[in-house]
């Protein structure tokens, strides 16, 4: 037998002894969701509580079924000493084994497969998904009062990376936003809401990606930013509220898209706004100074430093890049090939967008990294074997115990667009626009689809391929073209 | 008029609320998007929540309706900041605002809106604990706040949070922020972190708040003070022993071996403990970060530029091949030296010390 035979038969016998459990698709909370994903207000509602079956897995005959097992797949765990178990290790190796049967696609959950054996991503059942979460909804929904333009974003962003026309969606849109927009600038959760950075930049995501930015005020939203603007430079989320690297992102993303003015020069808000300080030991990036690296904020810094300058000027000036490239490669987890978002954490599917988004960044600014630093064929394989919905419903999860939600099913696909799909930054182009003052940068990045041998070894067919994706706005392309062209003229 | 039995009302036929002209929800067009089938009673709340906020009204009564909204909506961000207005402005007793907050603490544990308020209130009891140093002891009539009790009771609650959630994000921000705020740098916040990682020694959050308190007060020397140094670098040392595959302190080791400005070829032979290359029978390897770290080790060391591509190549190969790109774009680097000769006698921090913008 060769080596690889004996180790298929080896994971086939550990997955065999996995099978001898019950496998219960619980209704307990996450015990990772103390931070699931970016602390949005509400971003930790799960979809109201209904009842479910316990599944029990059929068992299979053990059949030597011939499994192509990527390498990384294996436990690095298994490689080495038996090290002290701990509460983390526990709920890594739950998670892992949720995944295993999935992964090495023994169990592929009666879904459609492509030609490589993957599943399909499912288009329609997600397209639908996100109809549905931007729907009429139940009462149980009152938690996500106050992050509804969420709603608005994830769901019609996500549906134009699903490549479907969002154009139906703008009147409705803007007249939902209209009571939303405060008199005195910038959006909230809701009529009665104070003006957040978060609703806001939600807001303006969602109207852009429908052509439907008319809506918004851009002298009084200038103001209100003004309002949150901190005296260091950097922005609370809102008047009283806290301040962290979200506020700058959504802030800058704000300003660029409408191209408001710029009160401080770039140079000095990037300072002030305290990046330097947020970077810690690791290199990796925390929500402030001497916080945990998360990747969450690792995007939001990399993204606002995107939109300040080419990334290739500002990254390596602000943040140590090689602290950050290897802290970044560290936090694709084995055996699911997802990321997770801190250290000895779970895997979660939300973070192939905080995390994976974030090589095209810092790739930018790397010399020589042609075939990335990351493993793109790992994340595919992870999104679409144990991230997907199963059934008419859809949708894309956390991970295969977990519920999916729109949250998760837009940043989901912007991980599958970043791994299948090339970014790059044109470092000809002009970072300034002389007449307004504009920032251009994040308006100067090129992206084409990945090579039918790229694909290939992806394991994905033509329709499993996400739209193109801005790797700062998280938008498509078109989408954010019509922004800049929009505002170009700039002023009030 | 709200729409609903009149029997359902809270506010609309309490007396008390007669004055108040209730505020419904803006039209938002024929067909709004992602409309929520609110209850009768969270749009009753909501509207008088407007109402009142529309006037800019602080008053008791205001404080009974942010409650009872938070209670139907604890992620509703403007409640909470209009609540925290409304208890300054009608001087209420934060203490008590304290004790409901720990009492609804397992409802909320995962909101992080609480923790911001939490911290206005604390900050709004002890603005400035330096200057309430008088106060420190018993504390006797007419003082202000008994300083020394309030900061036992916030680490004693935080710390029972962390038993429900021992990586708990924001709840690691709030305790930094009390060590910061009450400069509890050497008040047993070092035991703390040292039983955290002893619960479970993958805790990340712990080692990045042992980090904080070791390094984090201002004008402190941290790790750079030999004694302190040491010790830091004995204590990970153990840790890693007991769970060699644990990222968290080789990250930590790295930090203090940086911060010290110490060479990592000084953890050289620690290394080797976890990955020996040097037996003739094959690779005795327990951990895939210290093959990282002997790989940065040998990169420095003229003429061991070999022997740290054999550890990158082990990585990409073998021992960690999921990250197989990132290590071959270290390769490339490796080779990239190399070729120049120019860094490779430098020490990786000292090299890149030269080439980053100094920042103010």
């Amino acid at each position: 037998m060769t080596s690889s035979q004996e180790n298929e038969d080896d994971t086939l016998d550990e997955l065999l002894k996995d099978k001898a459990r019950i496998v219960e698709l619980s209704d307990d909370e996450d015990e990772d969701d103390s931070m699931a994903g970016p602390p949005f207000p509400g971003n930790h509602l799960k979809q109201p509580r209904r009842k479910r079956k316990s599944k029990l897995q059929p068992q299979p005959q053990p059949q030597r079924k011939v499994l192509e097992i990527p390498p990384w797949i294996f436990d690095t765990n298994e490689l080495f000493h038996n090290d002290v178990k701990t509460p983390s290790r526990h709920a890594l190796d739950k998670t892992a084994a949720e995944c295993l049967r999935f992964l090495t696609l023994l169990d592929t959950q009666g879904l459609p497969l492509n030609s490589h054996g993957l599943p399909h991503l499912r288009r329609k059942p997600h397209a639908d998904f996100l109809r549905f979460f931007i729907g009429p909804l139940q009462t149980g929904f009152t938690a996500m009062d106050a992050s509804r333009p969420w709603l608005f974003y994830w769901c019609i962003a996500g549906l134009s990376f699903l490549d479907q026309d969002v154009s139906e969606y703008k009147e409705r849109l803007i007249e939902t936003v209209r009571p939303l927009q405060n008199p005195a600038g910038g959006f909230g959760g809701g009529h009665g809401q104070y003006s957040h950075c978060a609703c806001t930049y939600a807001t303006v995501l969602a109207l852009t990606a429908v052509g439907g930015l008319e809506v918004v005020d851009r002298k009084t939203m200038w103001q209100w930013l003004g309002t949150v603007k901190q005296d260091d430079g950097g922005f609370r989320m809102a008047v009283g509220a806290e301040e962290d690297i979200r506020g700058a992102y959504c802030a800058m993303t704000i300003i660029t898209l409408l191209n408001l003015p710029l009160e401080l020069p770039p140079d000095a808000s990037a300072r002030k706004a305290g990046l330097t300080s947020f970077t810690d030991k690791l290199g990796g990036i925390g929500g402030g100074p001497s916080n945990e690296v998360h990747g969450a904020y690792a995007f939001c810094a990399l993204a606002c430093l995107s939109i300040l300058d080419a990334p290739h000027i500002s990254i390596p000036k602000y943040l140590d890049i090689d602290a950050l490239a290897r802290w970044l490669a560290s936090t694709q987890t084995t055996p699911e090939g997802g990321f997770a978002g801190r250290p000895n954490k779970l895997v979660d599917a939300c973070y192939s967008h905080w995390v994976g988004a974030c090589f095209a960044l810092i790739e930018a600014a790397l010399p020589g990294t042609k075939d990335g630093l990351w493993n793109k064929a790992a994340l595919v394989r992870y999104l679409l074997t144990c991230g997907q919905q199963t059934g008419p419903q859809g949708g894309m999860r956390d991970k295969p115990s977990a519920r999916p939600d729109g949250y998760h099913t837009c940043y989901s696909l912007s991980g599958l667009s970043a791994a299948q799909n090339h970014y790059w930054y044109d470092s000809e182009s002009s970072t300034t626009d002389a007449g307004s003052g504009r920032l251009l940068a994040a308006f100067n990045w090129q992206a084409k689809r990945g090579t039918a041998e790229e694909l290939e070894v992806l394991k994905v067919d033509e329709e499993d391929v996400v739209a193109l994706i801005h790797p700062v706005f998280v938008l498509r392309l078109e989408a954010v073209e019509a922004a800049r062209q929009t505002f170009e003229a700039g002023g009030l | 008029m709200p729409e609903h039995a009149e029997d359902e009302a809270k506010y609309y036929d309490d007396p008390e609320w007669a004055d108040i002209e209730p505020i419904q929800q803006a039209d938002q067009g024929p067909n709004p998007l992602a409309a929520i089938a609110y209850t009768d009673e969270y749009a009753e709340a909501m509207a008088y929540l407007r109402a009142v906020m529309a006037r800019d009204e602080k008053s008791e009564r205001v404080l009974r309706l942010t409650k009872d909204v938070i209670e139907m909506n604890p992620a509703h961000y403007t409640v909470w900041l209009y609540r925290a207005q409304v208890l300054f402005a009608t001087h209420a007793d934060l203490h008590k605002e304290l004790e409901w907050l720990n009492e609804t603490a397992s409802q909320y544990q995962k909101n992080y809106q609480i923790w911001h308020h939490r911290q206005l209130i604390v900050s709004r009891l002890c603005p400035d604990p330096a200057s309430s140093a008088a106060a420190r002891g018993p504390p006797f009539p007419g003082a202000g706040i008994d300083v020394d009790s309030l900061v036992a009771k916030e680490t004693s609650f935080v710390a029972s949070m962390f038993d429900k959630d021992a990586k708990n994000y924001h709840v690691w921000s709030y305790r930094q922020w009390l060590v910061r705020h009450f400069g509890l740098w050497d008040k047993g916040e070092l035991e703390f972190t040292e039983a955290s990682i002893e619960k479970d020694v993958r805790n990340n959050s712990a080692w990045n708040h042992r980090w904080y308190v070791v390094n984090g007060k201002e004008g402190s020397e941290g790790v750079k003070e030999e004694k302190v140094r040491e010790r830091e670098i004995a204590f990970t040392k153990r840790q890693i022993r007991l769970a060699p595959q644990n990222q968290s302190p080789w990250n930590y080791l790295r930090g203090v071996l940086r911060k010290a400005n110490l060479r990592f070829s000084t953890v050289q032979d620690f290394c080797v403990e976890f990955a020996d290359l040097s037996k003739p029978e094959g690779d005795d390897v327990f951990s895939s970060h210290a093959l990282d770290l002997l790989a940065d080790i040998y990169a420095v060391d003229e003429g061991r530029n070999e022997q740290a591509k054999r550890c990158l190549l082990l990585l990409k190969d073998k021992y960690d091949p999921i990250r197989a790109n990132y290590w071959q774009y270290r390769l490339e680097m490796l080779d990239r030296e190399m070729g120049s000769g120019i860094d490779s006698h430098l020490p990786e921090h000292e090299t890149r010390n030269l080439t980053s913008a100094v920042s103010v």
